[in-house]
């Protein structure tokens, strides 16, 4: 299963569900994880806080490839966007293996099929760079087999049908 | 000369984040202010304080390989305020990962030093912590130990009128040693960061880590986490199982 997460607009949004069969909107309306780690200790794969993330990291780890649009912000994912991976750690459990020679969190849910990435807006050289760095983390980390990343100037140059 | 140490943890006590910027705190000198930022509530206090501060120190944990997202509206927020009043405040962050590998907080780094290019304010570079959980988890342990010698020195104080007892001493520095042996990198670097800081100098980026063999220190988180999943009892409670969505639509 392919899953699109994204912190663009509602038409985007709609636009977005008939491209993909999962599409998670980045709306910004829930809170920030509280570094409790309780989806590991205490109910797994389930965030404490009860809103529209309690149970994020089961749907995401569900996803084969996912694909991720996101505004820059300093090199870094929006903060909508970097909202859910915090609370999404569950996909992973609280125990650690080597992978890549460090150490690592095993997955949950397994290995994964492609990790992609579509950074808008302005990205200054020195943010590209870090979102490289960035990706290649955040892939190892995750288990992804293989990473995509893409820079768009603006919203506008985002063609659906290319995603 | 005043500096501002800023604990980016989302918990509200015992962070690493917190203990590490008070650490750090003791080697610098002049005036100095710890905050807390958790909320979006904590950026006023926090901009006012920086109105008169020389330098800033951000203490964060590292997640999913970057910075924790409540963080990220108040960077956007203190960049505005640093460009409107032509700010020129040092900056310095302090990155600690549950990992072994201090260099996997790199990428924090990076983040912090294009927040500070694009500000228009000065990068001093920063210190990547590897195992910075295991070393909290230690001096929450020493604490506990020392509240346990004191309570055991006088009791035995008590009954034999002697209230220093060798071996209860000695007991407590055997375990205060080995905690300043495993934390030992990490406090050396944290002195040198405050010496740059004293000095209003650059620190560039280094990392460093819990003096431990990876391969033990993972055999240790295991067993840390293993013995928390217990108590909490997330361990009877599909500890690795593959678990569905129930309150989403079927996959």
């Amino acid at each position: 299963m392919r899953m699109i997460i994204h912190d663009l607009d509602e038409d985007f949004n709609e636009r977005l569900k008939t491209k993909s069969e999962e599409v998670i909107w980045a709306d910004g309306k829930y809170a920030p994880c509280q570094g409790c780690f309780n989806c590991w200790t205490k109910n797994p794969a389930t965030c404490s806080l009860k809103d529209s993330l309690h149970e994020m990291c089961r749907v995401v780890g569900q996803a084969d490839d996912v694909v991720i649009i996101t505004e820059n912000c300093y090199g870094e994912y929006s903060q909508a966007v970097k909202n859910i991976l915090d609370r999404t750690i569950g996909v992973s459990t609280p125990m650690s293996t080597y992978r890549g020679g460090e150490m690592h969190h095993t997955l949950r849910y397994g290995k994964k099929g492609k990790l992609k990435v579509i950074v808008y807006g302005d990205v200054s050289d020195n943010e590209k760079a870090t979102w490289k760095l960035m990706t290649e983390r955040n892939r190892i980390n995750h288990g992804y087999q293989l990473k995509e990343l893409v820079f768009v100037d603006s919203i506008a140059d985002l063609e659906v049908s290319k995603i | 000369m005043k500096t501002v140490f800023i604990d980016c943890s989302p918990k509200r006590k015992f962070s690493a984040s917190g203990f590490i910027a008070v650490m750090t705190s003791l080697f610098v000198f002049g005036s100095k202010k710890k905050m807390k930022l958790r909320t979006k509530s904590d950026h006023e206090g926090i901009l006012k304080e920086l109105e008169d501060a020389d330098a800033v120190v951000f203490s964060m944990p590292l997640y999913v390989d970057g910075v924790p997202s409540h963080v990220l509206p108040f960077l956007k927020e203190m960049g505005g305020w640093c460009r409107n009043n032509n700010s020129h405040i040092r900056v310095y962050v302090i990155a600690n990962n549950g990992f072994i590998e201090g260099r996997q907080n790199e990428p924090l780094m990076q983040v912090i030093e294009n927040f500070c290019l694009r500000s228009g304010i000065e990068w001093c570079g920063g210190l990547g912590i590897g195992g910075g959980v295991m070393m909290n988890v230690m001096r929450i342990v020493i604490v506990v130990q020392l509240i346990l010698t004191l309570i055991s020195l006088i009791f035995t104080g008590i009954s034999t009128g002697n209230f220093f007892d060798g071996q209860i001493l000695l007991g407590f520095l055997k375990s205060l040693a080995e905690v300043l042996f495993f934390g030992c990198s990490i406090i050396m670097f944290d002195i040198w960061l405050a010496t740059c800081i004293n000095g209003k100098k650059e620190y560039g980026k280094h990392y460093t880590r819990i003096m431990v063999p990876s391969f033990l220190f993972i055999i240790f988180a295991d067993i840390f986490f293993t013995i928390i999943s217990i108590v909490k009892g997330g361990i009877f409670r599909g500890w690795f199982s593959k678990k569905r969505p129930a309150s989403y639509k079927d996959f």
